[in-house]
């Protein structure tokens, strides 16, 4: 978790990404990576830097095979949390980026895929 | 018979009959350990003699035998070792001298992989090499399983102890490490500090909330500055953890500043859409400690 977070941070500063962004980034990752141990056990975390025509960015993908979301609604949902904490992390992480993606199936994994263009 | 008082400090402690009926030793066991005790004992220091010629041999030797004083001793006591357990009076004075073995083998740092092939060489030499071949085949074997059973039963019991000292060891150390990586000073009369750097998970958590509630007992402060400059990220969950530790402290009447809030910080923790509520934070460890200083009362005056 840590390597993943130090990761983005770096490459978002590569990117050429300022100190408040790459604090969001470097947030977002974390969130993620927090649910994927707490909720899923194991997963893995792909950074990506991406272009588009719009101008260049950064993706994240975070990925487990875990129980998956069977309320996305909620889940999505500020305040809405089954492990008795905050349950800010995903509609945060939606907040503090530019795009963000969801997919889930009940007993078949989550992944999230989230942006974030200079 | 009191087992209770009986019973070592460090280990589960089992006393001796529970002992005897868990490694299946009866009364019989212990007579043909006797038994063979009267063949066996004349030869101990001999056994031991080629006892050493084998563990000259082996790679830890030197590290524990540099001293030859020290050797002579570890002698003395191994003969004892056997004398005793060719006595075979299995009580509760015998299973702490047992117990006392894996003790001083742990301390001395040996592996259990020595230990184990010495008693291994120990039980050849005894049921094998220097059997005088006095006793009938079947005789042989019973004696042979009974030695075994307490042969095992007396490794068990070095081991158990063995492995207790290493783990209070490891606690030891991770307590240590604890204590280092909560290192909450005075700054001042009343006034705390921690700095808290890397990665917050909830066990860190826990430690940091820990090392400072036991802080504030102690010195009754009534302001800790808890400095998160060197925080890699402050997520929902470190913030969580934040707004817990600030409510602890305020139960303990010291009231909590947290510093190195830097703009980058403050816009994600809002942007998260976390409450903070009434925690005080400031951007700087000076603009924390200024408030401090006009909380406790202190005026600072340059001339
Ligand atoms: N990777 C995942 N696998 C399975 N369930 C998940 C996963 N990520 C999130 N969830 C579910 O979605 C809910 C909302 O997640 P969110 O991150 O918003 O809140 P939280 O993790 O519960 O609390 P917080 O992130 O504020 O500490 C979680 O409580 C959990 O039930
Ligand atoms: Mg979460």
């Amino acid at each position: 978790m840590a390597v993943a977070i130090m990761r983005a941070r770096q490459q978002c500063q590569e990117a050429g990404f300022d100190v408040s962004t790459s604090c969001r980034v470097a947030t977002a990752v974390s969130e993620l990576a927090r649910n994927i141990v707490k909720y899923a056990g194991q997963g893995e975390i792909i950074l990506l830097r991406v272009s588009a025509p719009r101008g260049a960015g950064i993706e994240i993908r975070a990925q487990d095979q875990g129980p998956g979301i069977t309320d996305i609604e909620k889940a999505m949902e500020d305040r809405y949390s089954t492990g008795r904490t905050l349950g800010l992390g995903l509609p945060g992480v939606r907040r503090l980026m530019d795009d963000f993606d969801i997919k889930t199936e009940p007993g078949a994994g989550t992944r999230v895929t989230i942006r974030k263009w200079l | 018979m009191d087992s209770a008082t009986n019973r070592t400090n460090m280990c589960s402690g089992l006393g001796a009959d529970e002992l005897m009926t868990l490694y299946r030793i009866d009364e019989g066991d212990l007579q043909r350990i006797r038994e063979y005790g009267k063949i066996m004992a004349p030869k101990l220091g001999e056994m031991i003699e080629e006892f050493y010629i084998w563990l000259r041999q082996q790679p830890e030797y030197a590290r524990f035998f540099s001293d030859p004083d020290k050797e002579a001793s570890v002698r003395k006591l191994q003969h004892i070792f056997w004398r005793h357990f060719f006595e075979a009076e299995v009580d509760d004075e015998y299973i702490r001298s047992r117990r006392s073995v894996g003790e001083a083998h742990a301390r001395i740092g040996l592996s259990l992989q020595s230990y184990f092939a010495a008693v291994n060489h120990f039980l050849v030499m005894i049921n094998d090499t220097y059997y005088d071949g006095s006793q009938g085949g079947p005789q042989h074997g019973a004696t042979v399983s009974s030695v075994s059973k307490l042969v095992h039963l007396d490794t068990s019991l070095a081991v158990e102890t063995f492995s207790a000292l290493i783990n209070r060891q490891l606690s030891e150390q991770s307590r240590a490490m604890m204590e280092m990586s909560t290192p909450v000073t005075a700054l001042w009369n009343d006034i705390l500090m921690l700095p808290v750097v890397g990665i917050i998970d909830s066990r860190r958590a826990q430690d940091v909330m820990t090392a400072m509630l036991s802080r504030i007992a102690e010195t009754r402060s009534t302001v800790i500055i808890l400095d998160i400059s060197g925080v890699a990220v402050v997520d929902t969950a470190v913030a969580n953890h934040l707004i817990k530790i600030t409510k602890a402290t305020s139960l303990m009447g010291c009231e909590c500043i947290i510093s190195g809030v830097s703009p980058a910080i403050a816009q994600t923790i809002v942007e998260l859409g976390i409450d903070v509520g009434n925690v005080k934070t400031t951007a700087t460890l000076q603009d924390a400690l200024t408030q401090a200083f006009r909380q406790t009362g202190i005026v600072l005056s340059s001339q």
